[in-house]
């Protein structure tokens, strides 16, 4: 009996097969942000060789950044909502919808200031009202987001009529280097602070990741889904404002689709739509940049843009699959 | 032809590891007809790994297997049904959005088929048949096992793998979520199983329960084979021994006799809920721990559930620090120093895909505070560290994501969620399921030292001689009431106490 307890039990150091690598490597802490952050890198050093040279040059890059500049502050706004396990693709509309107002107070007071600010409320107020058709009546955000969508683009379609509605281009011109970038940096920054640096982000991953648990660890969920919708409505109505200043114009079909763009976005940043533990509050932003370096990338490289439409609906399909958590129908270890 | 003695399973040398974690080191084992197989060892020694694999939820690294002398590797735990191998597995092996007769013929609906639809009809009477079969009649396979509770779903999983009349059948660590009705069908079917010549493995942490049903008992410690002991050989503190690898010292319970304090911290003033409690009252003082028992469905869940603000209270309120507070909601519960452990660990107490520090930091968000609101990560690190190294957690980092570890693992990380919580009022229901009695020991003391600090704390459990062990003052419960109130300072008298709960 001593012997075999005292015995020293020698131990194979194991065999790694892949899998178990690539397991180990996703379990690491900087996974999330390290891994896109190096596709991203490694996809524009490969366009820089087959353009001969001509990809990382400061006009290509700042026309990359000013191009995922909108998909990219509404991704970073999405994100507190998507970690929780819910889905609002009607951003897109709320952002044309904020713009459009945004647009008709500037006709009506020609003050850009008042433009603005009225884009930013509106497009906050527009998402506080998907949050409470959410929270208050218990609808999942998915069909409030389905009925939000059709009502808001019909909405911008009666209001603005065939022709774009415009704005002074001279005054976007004025605002359009600086106070894009000093906006959109102070969202960012705050946006990583308060998801990643307080009890904000934590608690959302948590709701999205078990509710009931949440719950029984003191966490109030609809407070902490309204404090998501409130970070997101910002980001929404940074949006409108950014989207007003890039043409001095909006049209009919502003926003449209762009709710998907900004799906794309986060899940080529990689990060799961479905929210929970592993979300963060830059992929989104990430997969934005990707997608315009993809785009960008192969235009460049003449290759036409529908093929590379269709091209990105496969991609898409493709990360949704593979980020979707396969539950088995089978007991197995990962049921609970 | 299947005579008694006869080896059914066979493993060869198996390994398996995950990444760098070594779960199983060249494991072999002989499964003989007519037996009950006890496997024992401590929590993460690979008990789940080696069983799983045998039936076919997961593959080994290595090694290979014979089943009635043929080559045996199933890929599903299916195809490991079919051919006579079943499992009760130690998490929840139903699924919960479909009915209890689907869950029971899981896999297997082309019985009854007719035409391109499903029978219902007939998969229900079967399914209730499989159900009558073990003993339990008030299930509805009709009805969707959500329903039901950890308990009943656990029975119908017996049922599930019963249905399938199993050369084999593995049960792990099973008993722990089941009452004594429930305990009393497992162990019937089991010598039922190994008196038919079939075979039975059983896997649990209570010593004398596994001592006591186990015909001959595997240790397993980290991984290895320590040994194989016939009944005739059992001796408990030998046992242990192998298990642990050391002798343990110490006592396992409390040995004083220290009373508590007079303030009364919760008090539940005539609570009805839903369903259980018709005006219910309580008091819970400082320093205090009070034990509450019963059998399962004597309404002490719900107590639980009731005290923390989980339930719809109808009619009473819970009040604490004497009427300042009342619990309205878990939120309210939480902000003002309480706590609480709930028996459905997986589905209740964890976030399975967030690592072990996220989940035992959940607790520390107001503590772990650096400057202003934001958190520290020094902090924040140091309050998961803390508890992974005072309970052991057997894991390779506080990154990897819970569903990783074993059950007893998990189990720690609830406990030690909650003990860096340090709350002043802890309901612990079931603390500690599934944990091996090294842990356990060390839970007790730690338990003991919150008590000293002047913490009160509620232990609910279905096992007495760990009330009678830890408590204060115990309750003993029955239909929703009271029915015995007992003091440590007279102390415990098990018979007592059991005439209370029946
Ligand atoms: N999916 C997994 N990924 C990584 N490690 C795992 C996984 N499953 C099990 N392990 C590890 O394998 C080891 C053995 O686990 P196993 O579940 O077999 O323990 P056990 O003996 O059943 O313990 P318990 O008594 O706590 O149930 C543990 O260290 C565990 O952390
Ligand atoms: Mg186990």
């Amino acid at each position: 009996m001593e012997q075999i307890s005292q015995q020293a039990i020698v131990k194979d150091i194991p065999r790694l097969g892949l899998m178990d690598r690539i397991d180990i490597m996703k379990n690491k802490r900087g996974f999330p942000l390290v891994f896109p952050l190096s596709m991203l890198a490694l996809l524009a050093v490969i366009f820089h060789i087959l353009t001969g040279g001509e990809f990382l040059t400061l006009n290509v890059l700042k026309g990359v950044f000013n191009q995922s500049l909108i998909v990219g502050t509404m991704a970073i706004a999405v994100s507190f909502i998507y970690t929780t396990g819910n889905i609002d693709f009607s951003v897109g509309n709320v952002m044309g919808l904020a713009a459009v107002f945004g647009v008709m107070a500037y006709q009506v007071t020609e003050n850009m200031a008042i433009m603005i600010l009225v884009t930013f409320l509106s497009g906050m107020a527009l998402m506080m009202c998907n949050c409470a058709l959410g929270v208050i009546f218990h609808i999942k955000s998915a069909r409030v987001a389905v009925v939000a969508m059709s009502v808001y683009s019909a909405f911008t379609v009666f209001l603005v009529g065939a022709e774009p509605l415009k704005v002074d281009y001279k005054i976007c011109k004025v605002l359009e280097g600086n106070f894009r970038y000093i906006a959109f940096i102070l969202y960012f920054a705050g946006c990583i602070l308060m998801y990643h640096k307080t009890a904000i982000g934590r608690k959302l991953r948590f709701i999205g990741g078990n509710a009931v648990c949440a719950k029984q660890t003191g966490i109030n969920e609809n407070e902490s889904i309204v404090t998501a919708f409130i970070f997101a409505g910002i980001g929404v109505g940074l949006a409108g404002v950014l989207q007003i200043l890039r043409t001095g114009s909006i049209a009919q079909g502003v926003g449209t689709g762009m709710g998907m763009d900004v799906m794309l976005a986060t899940v080529l940043g990689g990060m799961s739509i479905f929210g929970g533990a592993k979300s963060n509050a830059y992929a989104g932003f990430i997969g934005a940049v990707t997608v315009t370096v993809l785009n960008r990338g192969l235009l460049m490289l003449g290759v036409s843009s529908t093929l590379i439409q269709g091209a990105r609906a496969i991609i898409f399909l493709l990360l949704v699959f593979m980020n979707s958590e396969r539950q088995s129908t089978l007991p197995s270890r990962q049921q609970f | 032809m299947s005579a008694k003695g006869e080896v059914l399973v066979e493993v060869r040398d198996m390994c398996k590891n995950f990444g760098v974690t070594v779960a199983l080191n060249h494991v072999s084992m002989l499964i003989k007809r007519g037996e009950v197989r006890g496997l024992i060892g401590e929590n993460g020694s690979g008990k789940s790994t080696v069983t799983t694999i045998i039936a076919g939820i997961q593959q080994a690294s290595s090694g290979d297997m014979i089943y009635r002398g043929k080559p045996w590797k199933p890929q599903t735990s299916l195809e490991a049904a079919r051919e006579g191998i079943g499992i009760i597995v130690q998490e929840m092996g139903t699924i919960p959005s479909i009915t209890v007769a689907e869950n029971i013929f899981l896999g297997d609906y082309s019985r009854f088929l007719n035409g391109p639809l499903i029978n219902r009809r007939k998969m229900n009477a079967e399914a209730a048949a499989a159900l009558e079969k073990i003993g339990v009649t008030d299930i509805d396979p009709s009805d969707i096992t959500a329903k039901y509770n950890m308990e009943q779903r656990k029975l119908i999983e017996i049922a599930k793998v019963m249905a399938h009349d199993p050369e084999m059948f593995i049960v792990d660590e099973t008993t722990t979520a089941l009452s004594e009705k429930g305990r009393e069908i497992l162990y019937h079917l089991m010598h039922q199983a190994a008196a038919d010549n079939k075979a039975v493995v059983f896997i649990s942490h209570d010593l004398e329960e596994i001592m006591e049903h186990s015909d001959t008992l595997t240790v397993l410690r980290d991984g290895n084979i320590i040994d194989n002991i016939d009944k005739k050989d059992f001796e408990p503190n030998m046992i242990k021994q192998k298990m642990i690898g050391r002798e343990i010292t110490g006592n396992y319970y409390r040995v004083d006799t220290d009373g508590y304090g007079d303030e009364v911290v919760l008090k539940a003033d005539c609570i009805t809920t839903m369903q259980d409690l018709l005006c219910f009252n309580l008091e819970l003082h400082k320093g205090e721990i009070l034990g509450i028992g019963g059998l399962s469905e004597c309404g002490m869940h719900t107590l639980g559930r009731a005290l923390y603000g989980l339930e719809d209270i109808v009619d009473g309120k819970v009040e604490l620090y004497g009427g300042k507070v009342t619990v309205t909601t878990p939120e309210s519960a939480f902000k003002n120093g309480m706590g609480y452990v709930s028996k459905n660990r997986d589905t209740e107490s964890l976030v399975m895909n967030a690592p072990i520090g996220a989940n035992i930091s959940s607790t520390g968000y107001k503590k772990n505070r650096g400057w202003g609101i934001f958190i520290s990560d020094k902090k924040e690190r140091r309050y998961e560290q803390l508890q992974v190294d005072s309970l052991a957690i057997k894991c390779t980092n506080v990154f990897q994501p819970v569903r990783a570890l074993s059950g007893g693992n998990k189990q720690k990380v609830v406990f030690g969620k909650w003990l860096a919580a340090d709350s002043d009022i802890l309901i612990l229901d079931c603390p500690t399921r599934g944990v091996d009695i090294g842990v356990k020991a060390s839970m007790y003391q730690l338990i003991y030292d919150m008590k000293k600090k002047g913490k009160s704390i509620i232990l609910i459990s279905e096992e007495l001689p760990e009330l009678c062990g830890m408590s204060d003052r115990l309750l003993i419960m029955k239909d929703g009431e009271v029915t015995g109130e007992f003091f440590r300072s007279d102390g415990f008298d098990n018979n007592q106490l059991i005439d209370c709960m029946i």
